[in-house]
């Protein structure tokens, strides 16, 4: 069993989602195993590849080789280094908590559930992947189910239209969540093409006829191929880390998708945009990422101040958390950019971190729209009176948001900063404080806004506290939030153990000559 | 002559009896109703396993017709077409013309052997008599809704004329180049057509060809007959007419291009991979405005077509080869999809993407269907149609076509807009009505090969890959064994 261990955490929810197929949709309770069962095992067994994982050897450790297309030599090369297994810990712990915090879905929850699982089949294999092909593959199958989840259960919200260009709002439905969907799934796949086209300049320049990523990261491309095909990258996985500006999917998306696709896809599927920079444009044209890094560190800073920025100006409570995301992403970008070993450690931990927090963000949007019946948050206020835990929840959320010292989100921060100040690049470091600062405002005057004050309004008479297994996803990622605070080497060991040899070949070409 | 020396025709042979047969049941048994689409599928089931059991290898007719594993793939991608639209044509012909079920098939087998006899052919005048073959009975065949009475609007006349004139139109200038052709290369043997060195005229002679052909396999600009023949034809004949005939003329033009000028390669390549341009262009842009599912999927079939002239345009056997699989997905995935155009047609809607509205809650398995043939024609990862796109994308990069790559992988996206809309409709929308949507069993299992096609080659597209770059392969073999043996 030891050798399919990857294999199952990638397989299993998938067969959960062919088994669901062949459940009745009337037998609702079936739904609500299997699907927790084919996301707990992944959890389980992501848990079991950590203790697997021997810290001690690093490197690429429980690899597998399946042949897909042996004549284009694609197939499925499987193997996690310390940042896969953190990743992977992420992505289980937060489909978890996201299938908890469905668990009251009742509209067509069966398809739902499919759907949802097919998803995170999408995002394992990504983690998983040592094939550049088959890493694509999965990429692909993350992002494709988005159309059908925010299309078909998201929700739409009121736009305020003004301006000159109001009739271009109407015209498009914008913020309606086809509209979202279309936005985020055309977006996407645009990235989509210039990743495929990369993939296929390098796989042809190396003509080694494989797709193995080993082999395709120990090929010296040429200078002027890796000057074009790394900004192309960068675009192209940067649709989806929502990086500046191709970031606008990401605010309509987020509002408009369901509780559980806002978790996993602000809390894993950007991170999917993150990774590929870093472990196919950083580590594989590394010419091209020292060339290209001041730029990508420059964005990377005006996303975490545009973003929160933006987030301060919101009033639908989705969107404020959504726009966090863009400033956080921006954080994880940053990191990636110092080229150092701590901002590479901190941009992997706050993918970590940020993973477990906008989660939990998002659980609790969920939860507190479902009983207010709104996202506008001028409108709402004290309700921290009648739903006390929730209220706790996301004061834990926005701490975390902020950075305080003992949640995941300080670690991650801490170790961003300390990289941008030792880089080559000082001064990226007090826009990137800046940007915590102006977090702390919109995330304190949010909690403010909507738990504490007068008790709330009239209209608020069906507010209560979070529910059963609603609880259980709270606690899984408020816990993990405050662990990993307290106890950030429990993650930073694997990172770290591996994050030097990433960075080996970059440092060389950094060293002057 | 002995049976020997006929083998590469023996499969051809076979279906000839098929029709014979058909025919004969057909009179002695004017009852026989349903039964022909039964005998038909038979027919042509048997074809297709002898296919399997037969050596077709050698050569015959004094060297005119070849046969082996180039021939042979097109033998089979015809008649698994076949058979497709044999089943799914069945409750449509059994409802909407019960009195003529005979004549449908008759013409459909017809029109099948002539593709089936086209690959292997050496000689331009046989090509052109399986050319009409393969034709005139479509012709006919698009006229056959002429009678329904449930469209009002006079359609099927006009869109069944335009097919005919456009038609034999290009025939006629299709003949008129080949006469170019044969009057400087005096000899009708394709391979010794590009012999002598290229003269104005043997040029002027190509660009007719090119048209002509351009005509039937509806590239941009000589596709405005493509949308209203679709539109106004039955649609499970529709699914056969929007893949085999385009297939068929891919092997003219191999035939004709790749071996008859392969020497003038220089001069066509261009030529080619400006039409792609221009049809991938043109045909996903006018497929955005489109609000009839049957005109969008003709549109969007337009487009194919250039990804396929992309992959020609590298005119070598990796590009040869990458088209065959290419076509071979789009001959599953079109024809499925058509057939769900159909089911939801018989069952009280009709054309129009609305009809489509909630279909997810009304027929679960059809819109997963649909949903995964739509993802095809998109080329989206595990199924058939992404890995076409992606193998016509390395063999044109290969081939120094880089521009036309980035062309085509950006209006790959344009694309997933109109199919999204199908499956928007499909899934988001809320049903217009509660009814389900009842499917017959034999366009049940038409559509169920399709998905099993659609998927296997998804998800394991080696031995497909395999067998397509195989035939490719064995095309070049061809035409090095006819050059050597012409000096």
């Amino acid at each position: 069993m030891s050798g399919l261990l990857l294999s199952s955490v990638v397989a299993m929810p998938f067969i959960a989602a062919l088994i669901l197929l062949f459940v009745p949709d009337r037998n609702r309770l079936g739904v609500r195993i299997i699907s927790p069962l084919g996301a707990g095992y992944s959890l389980l067994a992501s848990g079991l590849v950590a203790l697997r994982y021997d810290v001690a050897v690093g490197g690429f450790q429980l690899a597998e080789t399946h042949a897909l297309v042996p004549s284009f030599g694609i197939a499925f090369r499987f193997a996690v280094d310390g940042w896969g297994v953190s990743l992977l810990l992420l992505t289980g712990l937060v489909i978890v908590a996201g299938v908890l915090a469905s668990w009251t879905l009742d509209d067509r929850s069966k398809n739902f559930f499919i759907t949802l699982l097919v998803l995170v089949t999408g995002v394992f294999g990504v983690f998983v992947s040592q094939d550049l092909f088959v890493f694509f593959l999965f990429y692909e199958i993350a992002v494709l189910p988005m159309y059908l989840l925010i299309g078909i259960w998201g929700s739409s919200h009121a736009v305020t239209e003004a301006g000159p260009f109001k009739f271009v709002w109407r015209l498009f439905d914008i913020g309606g969540r086809e509209y979202a969907a279309m936005k985020l799934t055309l977006m996407l796949l645009v990235g989509s093409a210039f990743i495929i086209a990369v993939m296929l300049a390098m796989y042809l320049a190396t003509g080694a006829g494989s797709f193995d990523m080993q082999v395709l990261g120990a090929f010296d491309y040429d200078r002027s191929l890796q000057m074009w095909c790394f900004p192309l990258l960068w675009l192209g996985f940067g649709a989806l880390a929502g990086v500046f500006p191709f970031h606008t999917w990401s605010p309509d998306g987020h509002a408009s998708a369901p509780t559980a696709v806002s978790m996993l896809h602000a809390g894993v599927l950007m991170k999917l945009g993150a990774f590929g920079i870093m472990r196919v444009g950083f580590m594989m044209l590394p010419e091209g990422a020292v060339a290209w890094a001041p730029l990508v560190g420059c964005v990377a800073v005006v996303n975490i101040v545009y973003g929160a920025l933006s987030a301060m100006s919101q009033r639908d409570l989705k969107y404020v958390v959504a726009y966090s995301s863009v400033s956080h992403m921006g954080v994880v970008m940053l990191g990636a950019a110092t080229l150092t070993v701590e901002g590479w450690n901190g941009a992997v931990y706050q993918m970590f971190a940020h993973g477990l927090m906008t989660g939990l963000f998002f659980a609790l949007v969920g939860l507190v729209y479902g009983c207010a019946h709104t996202r506008h948050m001028p409108s709402m206020g004290g309700f921290g009176l009648r739903m006390p835990g929730v209220a706790t929840f996301f004061t834990l959320a926005c701490l975390s948001s902020l950075g305080l010292p003992g949640t995941a989100g300080f670690v991650a921060e801490i170790l961003v900063f300390i990289g941008a100040w030792k880089s080559l690049h000082p001064w990226w470091a007090i826009p990137g404080i800046l940007g915590a600062f102006i977090t702390a405002v919109y995330v304190l005057r949010a909690a403010r806004r909507i738990f504490w004050g007068e008790g709330p309004a009239e209209e608020f008479h069906d507010l209560s506290d979070a529910k059963g297994v609603e609880w259980g996803a709270l606690v899984i990622l408020g816990g993990c939030i405050v662990l990993f605070g307290f106890m950030p080497s429990l993650i930073l060991d694997f990172i770290n153990r591996v994050t030097p040899d990433h960075l080996a070949v970059l440092t060389r070409l950094m060293e002057p000559r | 002559m002995s049976w020997d020396q006929l083998s590469p025709l023996g499969l051809d042979l076979l279906l000839a009896g098929g029709i014979l047969l058909l025919l004969l049941a057909d009179m002695i048994f004017p009852r026989l109703g349903r039964g022909n689409a039964k005998l038909t599928a038979a027919i042509l089931a048997a074809v297709l396993a002898a296919s399997f059991a037969v050596d077709t290898s050698g050569s015959t007719i004094g060297g005119a017709y070849v046969g082996g594993t180039w021939p042979l793939l097109f033998k089979r991608i015809f008649l698994i077409a076949g058979i497709i639209a044999t089943l799914g044509s069945s409750a449509h012909v059994e409802r909407c013309y019960p009195m003529r079920q005979g004549e449908y098939y008759l013409l459909l087998l017809f029109s099948l052997l002539g593709m089936t006899l086209l690959a292997g052919t050496q000689d331009l005048i046989l090509l052109l008599v399986c050319f009409e073959l393969m034709s005139l009975p479509l012709a006919v065949l698009a006229a056959f809704d002429k009678n329904d009475r449930d469209s009002g609007e006079q359609r099927t006349p006009e869109g069944a004329l335009k097919f005919y004139l456009v038609g034999i139109t290009s025939t006629a200038i299709t003949l008129l180049g080949i006469s170019l052709l044969f009057g400087m290369a005096q000899t009708t043997n394709i391979a010794q057509l590009g012999a002598a060195d290229p003269t104005p005229l043997s040029t002027l002679g190509m660009l007719l060809v090119l048209s002509g052909l351009g005509f039937k396999i509806g590239v941009v600009p000589f596709h405005m007959w493509v949308p209203d023949t679709y539109q106004g034809s039955g649609t499970p004949f529709v699914s056969l007419l929007s893949v085999a005939p385009k297939l068929a003329g891919f092997a003219v033009f191999s035939l004709l291009f790749l071996q008859g000028l392969g020497g003038w390669s220089h001069d066509w390549v261009p030529a080619i991979a400006a039409l792609s341009l221009v049809t991938i262009l043109v045909g996903n842009l006018l497929a955005l405005p489109q609000t009839n599912v049957k005109r969008l999927l003709a549109f969007s079939g337009v487009a194919q077509i250039g990804y396929m002239l992309m992959a020609f345009a590298s005119a070598n056997a990796e590009g040869l080869g990458v088209l065959l699989f290419y076509a071979a997905g789009y001959t599953v995935t079109n024809m499925g999809a058509f057939l769900i155009v159909q089911a939801v047609a018989a069952a009280g809607g009709d054309d129009s993407i609305d009809s489509f509205d909630g279909l997810a809650q009304r027929a679960p398995g059809l819109a997963l269907s649909m949903l995964l043939f739509l993802l095809s024609l998109a080329g989206i990862p595990f199924v058939v149609g992404f890995w076409g796109k992606l193998y016509v994308f390395i063999a044109a990069w290969n081939a120094g076509l880089g521009w036309l790559v980035v062309v085509g992988a950006v209006l790959a996206v344009v694309a997933l807009f109109y199919y999204l809309q199908v499956a928007r409709a499909m899934y988001i929308h809320p049903a217009r009505e509660q009814r389900r949507v009842a499917v017959s069993r034999s366009l049940q299992l038409a559509i169920i090969i399709c998905i099993a096609f659609v998927v296997g080659m998804g998800v394991w597209p080696n031995p497909f890959v395999e067998a397509t770059s195989e035939a490719a392969r064995h095309f070049f073999a061809i035409i090095d064994a006819s050059a050597s043996s012409s000096h």
